[in-house]
């Protein structure tokens, strides 16, 4: 029990917060871009640098699932991080300063979406981290762990 | 930016029509208009405006008179003609009843000496489009006809404003732009058999409804060949009630006809449409909008901007602009440059648009309206001047800020972020062993140390040099040394810039040190036998110098980059790439450093031009991309050998560094609400939405953009597009160019189809198909163009399918007639054209590299070459004969004949194999039966030598910027004539490409499905 509680709280609770917060980052960075209150050379500068590290947290994420054995959550990213390697293999995965304004509503569009995978991730965590909640304070009432999972 | 003006739907009122109201009778001119807009009311109707009150006085009053004259024409109802004018009531005048049956027609032509009374009346009328007026009218007046009325309106109005005497009837070139069929009727098309020559527009049975207008050509139109254009109207711009002119052809029409003995449907080659006499700048608009600035700086691809996103969506061709900021005026024309000194800059407070003619001032001088937002702005008191009796300011004429669609602002402070940077010219010169033995190294120095006295700027002009082959030279020229230093950084990994302050100095001061290192330089490195180029880390050097100030950077290269960051490696040698996915990637840049490097140099200022130099690949595509987002330009010599292309490199990199140069440059075009530009092609980068980054730009270099509407109605009878380039002159002062231009709404498709412009068009269809080339295939690319040409094709015989017969002809508006040759002479560019074997990598990519960034006429001499005859100028038998263009097939080659080719870029001599000795003996002197590959033009001691020196002087001198080199070629003599010359003939079949007939029937199948 300890370990999923870890799992749970300790692993995809910030991890889903902080994609969902770097996300929401390089959508609000492109609206700026876009509305000219910053310059192409630090919106590209800036979003890049967190586009690594999204990737790896969010794949490791996937990973983790998979080899957990929590399907649900596995099927859930799937989708977001096939969509990063497809970029990653293909070199797209960078803003491109030179084009960024070509691009732009596409990789808006694209970064909103990811938004929303992110928010349900997020909801499931928290849902999850909930029933947990539950059950350990169920522990003192009810002595039949089993009804919940 | 108009795009920030909230909207005004209901506004009903032009900004202009204060004017008017002073001086009523006034207003009635502008009905002239008419030519355009008249012709056109359905178009301007929807803004309601009250119409003003001598608005019914209509001048359809030629009406009646006019028809007992014509017995056999149905008698028009007059509300046909009297929509567009309303023209204010005028003494009787003689000719009237013949014109103001026309009138409705040919707005300008009637300006017989009647006309000229009503026209000076107009003066009063500042600057306003006058459409709107007639706008305002209603469409069809039940009234019976005044023949006093006349078409005095005819006159466009817009003339009014401008100081040029109207009296003088209208020369006849002036209709030119506005009938489309007019060119087609001086030499009818044989195609049109059917049709009479004179009137060949009617088709017969509509025929009879349009005559009641031929009886009157005579009255105003001074040619014969005025006549055909009656009929040419589109119909939509018809009055409402009348189906008559719909019923007329305004289209170029060419029959399919039957190849003979078989069933096989052809063209007639001699009938196509050709553009021999290259660009014609399109002059539609200016009776309507006297005002504009001139074409040479901004062409719209249609001067017509749809009313609303259906119509746009049916205009299958590009919505856009080609803008050339800084074109080159013709000799003896200056720019009047304005300064507004102690004061700011005039301009809008909403959507900052500058102050231009088509603003209105009103309230006694003390405000102006905005044309572009129609916001009432304040008059800075410095700006104040009265206005006099008819609504104008007293000081128009000392100001050529609203007089003249081109100006130039000196900026005050508030435009600079930094002191206004000097003339910046930074040299990166290869010195490795293949760059010495080409000699190349020898003629930069010569001819840099030629225009060392010509670099615009002095003395403010910095210069500064450094070389790179395995290391890097720096050289330190401070003023105090006699001789230059050089400095050697050999490492690559980590590069650092010694000396930071004396490697770019001031020329004016080390004027010697600098003279003596261009002396030394083809000596220093005449032993080098180093075949490596570090590149990269010299680039990353330069830009270490070069980022506190900025500038101009000239790269000479002859070795693909081998060392250190940025390095290469050979591509594009594989033809199985050809045809898959992975074609395109051979174009696109190898290695990310040099798009990096390239954001950088934007971001600092620095600009690009890229000279190359080797005979092996050196991969275009990835150095191109340092002239592309940096406003250079790429300039490439395959194989240089200096004894060959020597002359080329010295005139070009001549051009480079002498020709006016604008510094730390910002574009920005702007439009009235509704309208946006979205998207933008060329050499540039972009620094947010809508604003161009130019380190450096110049009269070479033209951008092209497409718009795109935002609201799916506009409400304007008017559009004004504003182009703003701000710069720092050579000369230190920060100054802004604007460019102003006014343009219809219309409601109506024909009417976009009838005022588009080839030249704009092909430009922007250039210009997407190469970037189409960086993602997809050629074919692709090629197969795009040819679909939009047949998309618009048939939008527009969807316009004409119903009233005519159409069944075996192909119809195209007058205006694109020449758009079909144009795409095919696209698709079978250098860029463009075949596959793996047809060009090589490196040239499909520098010949991609220049085609974007060159003005339209210099494109469209690309695209479609002169092909002119010697050997009769050359003999004296017919003097003509060099200044007619042939068409570009093999018919036109007569094997006794001497022709040259000339596409701008270089020539080619095509001698023919019966043409006489004794030109070949006269032109190449005594070695003319040698092979003439290796042959050179030099000019001889004899008349016909002479002769040809001064001709290709004489072509040279029509375009200065870039140098052609003469090729010769034999014919016959293979492969030569087959690469040079052969395959450029675009019209006719050679190996996988269409010819132009075969293109034109392959088109109008598809246009007909």
């Amino acid at each position: 029990m300890g370990w999923k509680l870890f799992f749970w709280l300790v692993i995809c609770f910030p991890t889903s917060i902080a994609l969902l917060a770097t996300t929401f980052y390089q959508v609000l960075i492109l609206s700026d871009l876009e509305s000219d209150y910053i310059n192409p050379f630090d919106a590209s500068s800036r979003i890049n640098y967190f586009v690594l590290p999204e990737y790896i947290v969010q794949g490791a994420l996937c990973v983790l699932c998979l080899f957990t054995g929590h399907w649900f959550m596995f099927f859930l990213t799937l989708p977001v991080t096939c969509y990063h390697i497809m970029r990653y293999v293909k070199r797209e995965h960078l803003i491109d300063v030179t084009e960024v304004f070509r691009g732009l509503n596409a990789e808006r569009k694209f970064r909103l979406a990811k938004l929303v995978m992110y928010l349900i991730l997020l909801i499931v965590v928290i849902f999850r981290l909930t029933l947990i909640g539950i059950y350990y304070l169920g522990i003192e009432t009810d002595d039949d762990p089993a009804s919940f999972w | 930016m108009g795009t920030e003006n909230p909207g005004r739907p209901g506004f009903p009122a032009r900004p202009a029509s204060s004017p008017f109201a002073a001086a009523p009778q006034t207003a009635t001119p502008f009905s002239s208009t008419g030519a355009v807009a008249g012709s056109d009311p359905p178009p301007f109707r929807p803004t309601a405006m009250p119409p003003p009150p001598q608005a019914p006085s209509p001048f359809s009053s030629s009406g009646p008179p006019v028809r007992p004259g014509v017995p056999g024409f149905r008698p028009a109802p007059t509300g046909t003609f009297n929509d567009p004018s309303l023209p204010p009531p005028q003494p009787p005048i003689a000719n009237a009843p013949p014109a103001a049956g026309t009138f409705q027609r040919f707005p300008p032509p009637p300006f017989s000496s009647s006309a000229q009374a009503p026209l000076q009346q107009r003066a009063p009328f500042v600057g306003q489009p006058s459409i709107q007026q007639s706008a305002s009218q209603p469409p069809s007046f039940p009234e019976p006809p005044q023949p006093q009325t006349p078409f005095v309106q005819m006159g466009p109005p817009p003339q009014s404003t401008s100081p040029a005497p109207m009296g003088s009837n209208v020369p006849t070139p002036t209709y030119q732009p506005s009938f489309p069929g007019y060119a087609r009727m001086q030499q009818p098309p044989p195609v049109h058999s059917s049709f009479p020559p004179n009137q060949g527009n009617y088709g017969p049975p509509p025929a009879a409804a349009s005559s009641p207008f031929l009886p009157h050509q005579g009255g105003y139109a001074p040619s014969p060949a005025m006549a055909a254009p009656l009929g040419m109207q589109p119909p939509g711009s018809g009055p409402p009630i009348g189906g008559i002119q719909g019923l007329t052809e305004d289209f170029n029409s060419l029959t399919v006809q039957t190849r003979p003995g078989t069933m096989d449907p052809l063209f007639d080659a001699k009938e196509l449409p050709r553009p021999l006499d290259g660009d014609v700048e399109p002059k539609n608009l200016d009776d309507m909008y006297p005002m504009n600035c001139h074409p040479r700086y901004l062409r719209l691809t249609t001067s017509a901007v749809p009313s609303s996103q259906s119509l746009a969506s049916r205009w299958h061709l590009p919505l856009g602009a080609v803008v050339c900021p800084l074109a080159e005026p013709p000799e003896g024309e200056e720019l009047s440059v304005v300064s507004f000194a102690p004061a700011s800059v005039v301009r809008c407070r909403r959507c900052r648009t500058y102050v231009n003619p088509y603003m209105t001032f009103t309230e006694a001088g003390r405000k102006f309206r905005c044309n572009v937002c129609t916001l009432l702005n304040d008059v800075p008191s410095e700006y104040y001047a009265q206005l006099d009796a008819t609504g104008k300011r007293v000081d128009l004429d000392q100001r050529p800020e609203l007089t003249k669609g081109t100006v130039e602002f000196v900026a005050p402070a508030e435009y600079m972020v930094r002191p206004p940077m000097p003339p910046v010219y930074f040299f990166l010169i290869d010195v490795s062993i293949s760059a010495v033995r080409s000699g190349m190294i020898q003629i930069v120095a010569e001819t840099i140390k030629s225009c060392l006295d010509e670099l615009p700027g002095f003395p403010r002009t910095q210069i500064g040099f450094a070389t790179f082959d395995s290391t890097i030279h720096f050289y330190n020229m401070k003023s105090s040394l006699t001789q230059p230093q050089m400095l050697v950084v050999s490492d690559l990994d980590d590069v650092f810039v010694p000396l930071p302050d004396d490697l770019l100095v001031n020329l004016s001061e080390s004027r010697s040190v600098v003279e003596s290192f261009l002396d030394n330089l083809p000596s220093m490195f005449q032993d080098n036998v180093n075949v490596e180029s570090a590149f990269g880390p010299a680039l990353k050097a330069v830009f270490m110098v070069m980022s506190q100030l900025g500038g101009k950077l000239l790269i000479f290269q002859n070795t693909l980059p081998s060392l250190g960051v940025g390095r290469l490696k050979l591509r594009g040698d594989d033809s199985r790439v050809y045809g898959t996915d992975k074609e395109h990637v051979l174009r696109l840049p190898e290695d990310p450093f040099y798009k990096q490097m390239a954001a950088e140099f934007s971001k600092f200022q620095i600009s690009t031009n890229v000279y190359a130099f080797s005979d092996k690949y050196t991969d275009i595509a990835s150095l191109g991309t340092l002239a592309k987002y940096t406003a250079g330009q790429v300039y490439y010599y395959p194989a240089f050998q200096s004894a060959i292309h020597g002359e080329k490199l010295r005139h070009e990199l001549r051009r480079d560094l002498t020709r006016e140069t604008a510094w730390e440059a910002v574009m920005r075009i702007r439009c009235a609400k509704g309208v946006r530009f979205t998207t933008y092609h060329g050499n540039f980068m972009l620094r947010s939405t809508d604003l161009l980054a130019l380190p450096a730009v110049d009269c070479d270099k033209a951008f092209a953009m497409q718009l795109s509407l935002e609201e799916t109605l506009l409400t304007t009878q008017t559009m004004y597009f504003q182009v703003a380039l701000l710069y720092t002159a050579s000369c230190g002062e920060r100054r802004i160019r604007v460019h102003t231009m006014a343009v219809p709404v219309v409601t109506d498709l024909g009417e976009m189809y009838r005022l588009a412009d080839t030249g704009a068009v092909v430009s922007l269809f250039s210009r997407l198909a190469i970037e189409k080339t960086l993602s997809q295939k050629l074919e692709d690319a090629r197969s795009t163009v040819q679909l939009r040409i047949v998309k618009a094709l048939k939008e527009y015989r969807n316009l004409y399918a119903v009233q005519h017969r159409l069944a075996n002809r192909m119809i195209y508006p007058e205006s694109l007639k020449f758009l079909m040759l144009y795409g095919l002479a696209l698709c079978r560019s250098m860029a463009l054209r075949g596959g793996f074997g047809d060009v090589p990598l490196d040239e499909r990519c520098a010949a991609g590299h220049t085609m974007m960034v060159l003005p339209i006429k210099r494109l469209l001499k690309l695209l479609y070459p002169s092909l002119i005859r010697l050997d009769e100028y050359l003999l004296k038998v017919d003097l003509k004969s060099i200044e007619r263009r042939l068409p570009l097939t093999m018919e036109s080659l007569d094997s006794r004949g001497l022709y040259i080719y000339d596409d701008g870029f270089r020539f080619i001599l095509w001698f023919g194999k019966g043409a006489s000795p004794e030109i070949a003996k006269n032109l190449l002197g005594e070695d003319f039966a040698a092979e003439l590959s290796k042959a050179a033009l030099s000019e001889h001691d004899n008349e016909m030598s002479r002769g040809l020196v001064r001709v290709l002087e004489k072509f040279r001198n029509s375009d200065r910027a870039y140098y052609q080199l003469c090729y010769l070629v034999r014919q016959g003599e293979q492969p030569r004539e087959g690469f040079l010359l052969l395959t450029n003939l675009v019209e006719d079949q050679m190996g996988g490409n269409n010819g132009y007939s075969d293109w034109m029937l392959q088109i109008s199948r598809q246009v007909q499905q």
